[in-house]
């Protein structure tokens, strides 16, 4: 591996698993295990949301409905089935990623803001079914008593082991979401994202294309879905409304539509603002709608913007042809 | 005859035509900027609250009440623009013109407009249901036997004076922005930034100028719906504009983008098939209803009902 | 790139300092509440009724010299922030109990971490039937629909209502009244035609009232907030539907009458445990005063929080001095015959479920009557 590559990753990982929990244990703050918690479930979510929104040009306005359905599968199977952790992570994945194939044939043909409608749709569709299937999800009682994370029998469902746990597959999707954006998959979905016909007419196979990143991206969501079940130990349909979706294309904006590095700082961003903001007061929402304004206003093209990150990323990691003189050519 | 039904078909209309009075101004704003207008919802509530207040302390004619929400609402236009469009609009390189990023920017920044404004109202005149004086509403039932004395099962059928004022409101918003768009000079130009900007500044249309007439002349429909439909449903408060601002945007995507008229019949229909699934289902699922309606729609019209001369997306 | 990430990190992390302060001297409670968002203005009702409360009890200085503090904090609500906020008062060495939240689905995710942590928690209207199930340390002092149901029920079929339709919000507090109510009733003998569930948000009822309005039903049960009960009033005299209404006392709310209009509003019948105008000295005083300190009159909602409050403030009594978590709950599980404002409470010793007790009242006039007195 490429020294810098591994550098990159390096303070990623130890931000993750060394600096944040070692600063958090030694101020004993369960409420900053949570926070953090929270935090890394929305990275997940950002990501997976980049992958659609930012990478392939794909606005979803629907994608709370990922993250609920994951949730609930990940809720249904640990009470109902009793089936442990380790199976309803990956169940409730594959559940919403054969949801998000579901929900990407019919919409193949929309481009744009049709499409954007029609993920809205689907996605109130998906709320409102979790809300009135009493049968089925208890409807707005929600599923009570989700038992905490346990693997193979070892308890990990204090605030700082329910964290690590949470980071654990934080990094992967994030890893994920790196490995699909950068490779030829990626470079496919970005010629999509420009012009479709012109990248059908190059060989790449829109609809196939269209519908594997779609698998991946809810595949991600419905992991966060399952963490967020099992750390909070209860799930109601009230989480998964339209204004969570709105969040979450909001967190991916703000970092950054395109880039992996600018998901996860929106994510990071959005979530930490309203608990960083209670000594506001009442006054808190405003000011997050204002801070929210102004990162937009002066950075339109978010925190840390594709082109940008892109140009450091490959820097960084040696992707340019390096001159007999030494100089890196290609990207600059 | 099944009167229950016709009542419900009446009651879907009247839902409808609210969805239509909103979706009027949004999709003027929309074939403009080709961006989604998220605070739109946030003006027609601030028309209800500018109107309620205009009403109790001057108590006008229900007409000049009307006027002066349409002032406020051209104002509010202006000012919207004013803060959440025009700065987007600076960049005028072609990779900007074309990025989705940049898109995308303008549309959350009307959404955080549109969070800011709606939790200012919260604080500054509480999160309550403001109460409308009895004298202000529309709310008169009209038994059509005791109106117009017809007989039979019809006669029970019960309209509401509100839904006549929205549906005529309806009626003259349209056709008057129907005259405006295809009879004068500015509705020329609004037409013509809507179609191709770039070639509309070549023959010396004002861009900006026109942006801010669409602006100002859809947003004053859209505080119009909102102190009408406040007055007649009498629910005023800071998160009234969220439901029908996500129900115009709807109506106005299946209807086909920038087509006035598509949008209307869309937001009708998409009433009736709620309350349809309301009578024959829940109310719960109606809005799976309409949405699924909203699906099919899409499948069979790929580009919306009436959507099929429009080149930008 | 990576200094405006860290500066962020830093800036983030200051507050989560600053909650572990020491506080001196007194004990501290915590309060969760919607301060902010669609229920803000529940959460400020909250807020105002607990201000008075605690301020009366710290006057009185029942605790030898001892303050006690509240520490509000806002939820909105909603269950991330819920758990959020519940956390922070679990690391609070300070804070011996919690009141809140406002929704069932706050104050249930909320829960699970108390329930883990070991903290008492006291909600004034969390209604939601598993709530008090979770673990001895969560209790509640709203009226359970298990007792309005059946209460409201007899009621009804006592006036002569033997087909009834339902129109219930669809949450889980309007689950419950829809379930208790039904089954009651049809114990009694009676036929619900129908059960209609809304979601939340909506206010256009013309299209459910025309749906019930087909079976023709001696009467219609109401189980909504206040202003959706509003708009179902007002539309309900739209449609000329003439037969007698019964609600929860979720709309025993002075600006129903307002709202709907007089005429809409005339004749709706409901059960309440709270009245602005009852006689009780204790309950005229605090009607005075919570009308003199925040210009509007008390609902039913400020009430429960003063209620909680107080019941919360009489178990740190009984603890005081030795004031821990666990006996902070093991005195709040021990609550008998509180004379509150809306009426006596006294919680079951086995589910925690509180009993009280409810008074009949009707609009007449443009005014909340009482026809029958609580018992």
């Amino acid at each position: 591996m490429n020294g810098s590559r591994a550098g990159f990753w390096g303070a990623f990982l130890t931000l993750l698993f060394l600096a944040v929990p070692g600063v958090l244990a030694a101020m004993g703050s369960t409420y900053g295990f949570r926070v953090a918690t929270v935090c890394a479930i929305f990275v997940i979510l950002g990501v997976s949301m980049q992958l659609i929104t930012g990478v392939a040009g794909l606005l979803s306005l629907g994608h709370a409905a990922f993250y609920g359905v994951g949730a609930y599968t990940a809720a249904k199977l640990a009470i109902g089935a009793g089936l442990p952790f380790i199976v309803t992570l990956p169940a409730a994945g594959l559940m919403t990623a054969l949801v998000g194939l579901l929900v990407a044939v019919p919409t193949m043909r929309l481009v744009s803001i049709y499409f954007a409608v029609a993920t809205l749709g689907v996605g109130q569709m998906i709320f409102v079914t979790l809300l009135n299937w009493v049968s089925f999800t208890r409807g707005p009682l929600g599923i009570p008593a989700i038992p905490g994370i346990a693997i193979f029998g070892v308890n990990f469902s204090s605030a700082s082991g329910t964290y690590m746990i949470v980071a654990a597959v934080t990094a992967f999707a994030v890893w994920v979401a790196h490995r699909v954006a950068h490779s030829y998959h990626g470079t496919a979905l970005r010629a999509l994202r420009e012009d479709d016909q012109c990248a059908d007419a190059m060989g790449v196979n829109v609809p196939r294309t269209k519908l594997e990143v779609f698998a991946v991206s809810a595949f991600l969501a419905g992991l966060a879905g399952a963490l967020w079940a099992h750390s909070t130990g209860f799930v109601s349909p009230t989480d998964f409304r339209f204004a969570e979706s709105i969040l979450i294309l909001a967190m991916v904006v703000v970092g950054g539509l395109g880039s992996i590095p600018g998901a996860v700082l929106g994510a990071v961003l959005l979530a930490l603002l309203p608990e960083a903001l209670r000594f506001v007061g009442d006054v808190r929402q405003i000011v997050v709608g204002a801070v929210m304004f102004a990162a937009i206003l002066f950075l339109p093209r978010g925190l840390l913007g594709e082109v940008p990150t892109l140009a450091f990323i490959r820097r960084a990691l040696g992707a340019g042809w390096r001159a007999p003189d030494g100089r890196v050519l290609g990207w600059r | 005859m099944d009167i229950f039904l016709v009542q419900q078909l009446v009651n879907g209309l009247a839902v409808g035509l609210i969805y239509a009075l909103v979706a009027i101004g949004f999709t003027l704003i929309f074939g403009v900027l080709n961006v989604v207008n998220f605070a739109h919802g946030e003006v027609y509530m601030l028309g209800a609250y500018a109107g309620l207040v205009l009403a109790v302390a001057l108590a006008p004619p229900i007409l000049a009440l009307l006027l002066a929400v349409l002032a406020v609402g051209a104002l509010l236009g202006f000012g919207l623009e004013r803060i959440a469009f025009r700065p987007f609009r600076r960049f005028r390189d072609e990779a900007s013109l074309k990025s989705k990023a940049v898109r995308e920017a303008t549309l959350l920044s009307s959404l955080a407009v549109s969070i800011v404004t709606r939790e200012l109202v919260e604080k500054l005149a509480g999160g309550d249901m403001q109460v409308v004086p009895s004298t202000l509403r529309l709310q008169e039932p009209i038994i059509l036997s005791e109106a117009f004395g017809i007989s039979g099962p019809l006669g029970d059928l019960v309209l509401i004076d509100g839904q006549l004022w929205i549906l005529a409101a309806a009626v003259i918003m349209f056709a008057l922005l129907q005259l405006v768009l295809y009879r004068t000079k500015t509705g020329l130009a609004i037409r013509a930034v809507a179609a191709n900007p770039l070639g509309a500044a070549f023959v010396g249309i004002h861009a900006n100028r026109t942006v801010i007439a669409t602006f100002a002349i859809g947003s004053a429909m859209g505080a119009v719906a909102g102190i009408l439909i406040g007055l007649y449903t009498a629910d005023i408060q800071p998160a009234m504009g969220f439901a029908p601002g996500v129900k115009a945007f709807v109506a106005m995507v299946m209807g086909g983008l920038s087509s006035i008229p598509g949008a209307v019949i869309c937001a009708i229909l998409l009433g009736v098939a709620e309350a349809l699934a309301t009578e024959w289902v829940a109310q719960g699922w109606s809005e799976l209803i309409a949405y699924a309606a909203l699906l099919i729609v899409l499948l069979l019209f790929p580009t919306g009902l009436f959507g099929a001369g429009r080149e930008r997306v | 790139m990576l200094d405006r990430r860290s500066l962020l990190l830093a800036a983030a992390a200051a507050p989560l300092a600053t909650s572990a302060l020491a506080q001196g001297r007194g004990y501290t409670l915590g309060y969760m509440l919607p301060l902010t968002g669609e229920f803000s203005q529940y959460g400020i009702r909250f807020r105002n009724s607990a201000e008075m409360a605690l301020e009366a009890f710290n006057r009185a200085n029942r605790l030898g010299g001892a303050p006690v503090r509240i520490l509000y904090e806002d939820t909105r609500s909603d269950a991330r922030e819920a758990t959020t906020v519940a956390r922070k008062f679990v690391d609070n060495a300070e804070v011996v109990a919690v009141l809140g939240d406002f929704s069932s689905s706050a104050s249930m995710a909320a829960a699970q971490v108390f329930a883990q942590a070991g903290m008492p928690q006291l909600s004034q209207t969390a209604s939601h039937p598993d709530y008090a199930k979770i673990s001895p340390w969560q209790f509640r002092n709203i009226t359970t629909q298990a007792y309005e149901g059946p209460f409201v029920a007899r009621w009804a079929h006592g006036n002569g209502v033997r087909r009834i339709a339902v129109i219930c919000i669809q949450n889980d507090w309007g689950q419950s009244v829809a379930s208790n109510f039904d089954d009651a009733f049809k114990a009694l003998g009676g036929e619900i035609t129908s059960t209609e569930f809304f979601n939340p948000g909506n206010r256009e009822f013309r299209t459910i009232l025309t749906k019930i309005a087909r079976e023709r039903p001696d009467g219609v049960y109401l189980g909504m907030f206040y202003e959706d009960g509003a708009a179902v009033l007002q539309q309900k005299r739209q449609l000329a539907m003439r037969m007698p209404f019964y609600a929860t006392s979720s709309l025993y709310e002075p600006k129903l009458i307002e709202l709907a209009g007089p005429q809409a509003a005339e004749g709706l019948f409901l059960a309440t445990s709270f009245m602005v105008t009852s006689p009780e000295p204790h309950v005229r005083a605090f009607v005075e005063e919570y009308t003199r300190r925040y210009g509007s009159e008390p609902n039913s909602f400020s009430a429960q929080a003063f209620d909680a409050v107080n019941i919360m403030l009489q178990a740190l009594t009984r603890a005081h001095p030795d004031v821990t978590r666990q006996r902070v709950r093991d005195e709040l599980a021990r609550t008998h015959d509180f004379p509150g404002v809306t009426g006596v409470t006294t919680f079951d010793p086995q589910t925690r479920e509180p009993a009280k007790t409810l008074a009949r009242m009707q609009i007449k006039e443009g005014r909340f009557t009482l026809l029958q007195a609580q018992g």
